[in-house]
């Protein structure tokens, strides 16, 4: 008996999905749920973390403001999680969000295991999933589905921006260190048809291993300028901690000095607020976006660091952006059903804080717009907090990101 | 301790056949297990106890949500399987990763290839882990203490960098996904019915480590782990125990693995790593080492919490859960439930005077 009744319960809460024959709203609850999940309290935590959530809560307030009374409703809300970069985590509160919290749209989800498991649990439940913490390019390649949109970066976008332009402008001859796992690898073959591509040259590369706990990288820089013929670029594809480890041994063996300079895979501005300007000054690498790149960004940051006192990250940004755009493809659809808001963003093209000539391909649910080549300066050039870098040169959204893969089928 | 030695007086040391029934004396109170003082409470006491450990299983899934529910009874499994050895052979394992994981990703294997009813791929998996817990085991056990510890920490990571590295098998850092819940046709999605559906599997192992525990090898083990020269002396291959109570142990550890990949329907790197050893430990020590229903406890309480703590926005979880793990090592030893059976044994002692 009780479980009879748990179960109808049950199948009243997950039966809420589709939009609600009569009535004046069509909306499931005659509201909007976004959730927000994500690392809040690990390694993530800094560059996206309780901060998107605000970052969130910012566009639910432009979008009341933009509508006013027409907005389809006034009652939008933010659920968040912590999935703490376990994938099992990530699983079970993508389920709950959708199932119990009324979420409609879930955000973020950094790691890819977390993020391939996330898009599984939208395709079954269809509800819609903007991945943007993840950098997988799997999410646009077999595992796509119609559920699915991939936001701000993927692995072929770090290597392909940072690997052209550095081997048109830096040098030809690159050394290429990369932690020896999925990401690495896939960093690794990414930036060598980049370099191959631009009339570049890989003298040499190592997996370094990972995690890489004893943090030694000595042998590998040190054999780096040793090669022949020498390289101009160091091209480092490790991430967080362990390039914070690799920028200092490459600073404390004045491999610049000895002419090789440094390109970096990934690399986020909280990741220079920690090591300093000077440990990277010069150092290239792909950005999605930067706070201090024009006025609508640096006034938007202004307002980002009013409600969290610090300067965004391009997740935070990112974060911003697809909120918006999910509730604006609602406003337009007159509805929450997944369906049909899909059917809004599908080939939208789009100009927003984030997303410069950015267009929603219909093809993969990629999210492509303008990416930069950005430069660490010095800290005699730094003017103010967090003025970390400066861009050497936009990449436009039709280079940036790769064409759609004949392997998505949604 | 000495009654039961004595009685014990006349096997001689006959490798073959250690013993099954001669040393069994079920009155004889062991030293320290907080189970048999269960156990030796009066009978409606020990059966209400099983009413109401059965009635809150039911009704689990509609309390909370089916999904946690669903990875608690894989929790209850883990952590009996590892109260096994750290409860009843004194034998600290912190690599039951290895077996959990490797569970984990044979079940999801031969779900994805084989296409097997899910029952079948994770008794597969289970019987994977405990042949993987079979070598592993004979040359962990010739160690005790903190070099066991080392040894099986050890060899579960060695396994956690094969599975990274085997990329074309297990997917690597991406896990693998799409496992199926294959049964014949049922419609098993919902992890609400899906409970219901693995629940009688748990059950089974749980009652498989009731058994050994209660088992006259099982006695053995407690023998082992409370004066293992003294059991050598009496002929009895330690050596031997142990690496059956760790092969079993395996195996336990391998069906909570499986039914917790079935439930996820992925499996990802996390299942093999050191940190799943170390919370499987955790767990243990929160409900009560050697208490066996300890580790069911223990199990249902940190996932919960884990759970309400992702949702609860405090951003340091690592400190509550550290903080609530130091805690009960300093004011309560026994674990849980191993203070709860020691209040009531005081207070039925008491009342006997």
């Amino acid at each position: 008996m009780a479980a009879a009744s748990a179960a109808a319960l049950l199948v009243a809460g997950c039966g809420g999905g589709g939009p609600q024959s009569g009535g004046d709203s069509k909306l499931t609850g005659d509201k909007i749920v976004l959730g927000v999940l994500n690392d809040q309290s690990g390694a993530y935590s800094e560059l996206s973390g309780r901060n998107s959530v605000k970052a969130v809560e910012m566009a639910i307030a432009d979008f009341k403001a933009e509508h006013g009374d027409d907005a389809v409703t006034k009652d939008i809300t933010v659920e968040t999680a912590d999935h703490q970069n376990k994938p099992d985590v990530a699983n079970s509160k993508a389920q709950e969000m959708y199932d119990r919290k009324g979420v409609d749209a879930i955000l973020d989800v950094p790691t890819s295991s977390a993020a391939l498991k996330v898009a599984d649990v939208a395709k079954e439940k269809k509800k819609l999933y903007f991945n943007i913490g993840a950098a997988t390019t799997d999410l646009t390649g077999k595992s796509c589905n119609r559920y699915t949109f991939h936001y701000a970066y993927d692995t072929y976008m770090l290597a392909h921006g940072t690997g052209t332009v550095t081997t048109e402008q830096v040098g030809k001859n690159w050394y290429i260190l990369y932690p020896n796992y999925a990401f690495g690898q896939d960093m690794e073959k990414s930036f060598s048809t980049a370099i191959a591509a631009a009339g570049g040259t890989v003298v040499g590369k190592d997996g370094a291993p990972f995690p890489n706990t004893s943090g030694d990288y000595s042998s590998f820089l040190l054999k780096a300028p040793t090669l022949n013929p020498k390289p101009q670029v160091l091209g480092t594809m490790q991430a967080g901690a362990e390039l914070v480890n690799v920028v200092k041994q490459y600073n404390e063996f004045k491999l610049r000095e000895k002419g090789v300079g440094l390109a970096v895979g990934l690399m986020f501005i909280t990741d220079i607020h920690s090591l300093t300007p000077d440990a990277l000054a010069g150092t290239t690498y792909t950005d999605a976006w930067y706070w201090n790149f024009d006025q609508q960004n640096r006034e938007w940051a202004d307002r980002f660091q009013k409600e969290t006192g610090t300067r965004p990250s391009f997740a935070h940004a990112a974060n911003y952006s697809a909120a918006m755009q999910y509730l604006e493809a609602v406003q337009a659809a007159g509805t929450d059903d997944a369906d049909a808001v899909v059917k809004q963003l599908e080939g939208k093209e789009v100009n927003d804080l984030f997303l410069r000539n950015g267009k929603i391909r219909a093809e993969d649910h990629r999210v492509v717009h303008d990416a930069y080549l950005a430069q660490v300066k010095p800290q005699a050039e730094v003017k103010e907090p967090w003025d970390y870098v400066k861009v050497l040169k936009t990449i436009p959204a039709a280079e940036a990101f790769r064409a759609p893969s004949a392997d998505c089928k949604l | 301790m000495t009654e039961r030695t004595e009685r014990s007086e006349g096997r001689e040391g006959m490798p073959g056949q250690h013993g099954m029934s001669a040393t069994v004396d079920t009155k004889a109170p062991p030293a320290r297990s907080g189970l048999l003082a269960v156990a030796r409470a009066p009978g409606w006491v020990r059966y209400a106890l099983l009413a109401v450990g059965l009635l809150v299983a039911l009704w689990l899934p509609n309390g909370l949500y089916p999904a946690v529910a669903v990875d608690i009874l894989c929790w209850a499994l883990f952590a009996v399987s590892v109260d096994l050895l750290l409860g009843f052979t004194g034998l600290m394992s912190f690599g039951h990763a290895a077996f959990w994981g490797t569970s984990a990703y044979l079940t999801g294997l031969v779900a994805i290839h084989a296409g097997l009813p899910f029952p079948a791929a994770v008794l597969a998996g289970a019987l994977g882990a405990a042949l993987l817990a079979l070598p592993i085991g004979y040359l962990a056990v010739k160690r005790t203490g903190i070099y066991f510890a080392m040894v099986t920490l050890a060899f579960a990571q060695m396994v956690y960098y094969v599975a990274n590295e085997w990329r074309s098998v297990t997917q690597g850092e991406n896990g693998l996904q799409g496992v199926p819940r294959a049964f014949f046709g049922a419609d098993l999605t919902d992890d609400y019915y899906f409970y219901y559906a693995i629940l009688p599997i748990v059950l089974l192992g749980l009652f498989a480590a009731w058994r050994i525990v209660h088992s006259p090898f099982g006695r053995v083990l407690v023998g082992i782990r409370d004066n293992p020269a003294r059991a050598r002396a009496l002929g009895y291959p330690v050596h031997r125990y142990k690496l059956t109570a760790f092969v079993l142990s395996g195996f336990l550890a391998g069906l909570g693995g499986g039914l917790f990949a079935v439930g996820h329907r992925f499996v990802s790197l996390d299942v093999l790593h050191w940190t799943t050893s170390g919370k499987a430990v955790i767990v243990v020590v929160l409900g009560g080492i050697g208490t066996l229903w300890g580790g069911v406890l223990g199990a249902a309480l940190v996932v919960r919490l884990e759970d309400w703590l992702s949702f609860s926005g405090f951003e340091a979880i690592g400190l509550v859960t550290g903080g609530i793990f130091v805690l009960v090592v300093l004011l309560f030893r026994r674990g849980l439930w191993g203070t709860v059976a020691h209040l009531l044994r005081r207070r039925g002692a008491a009342r006997r005077e």
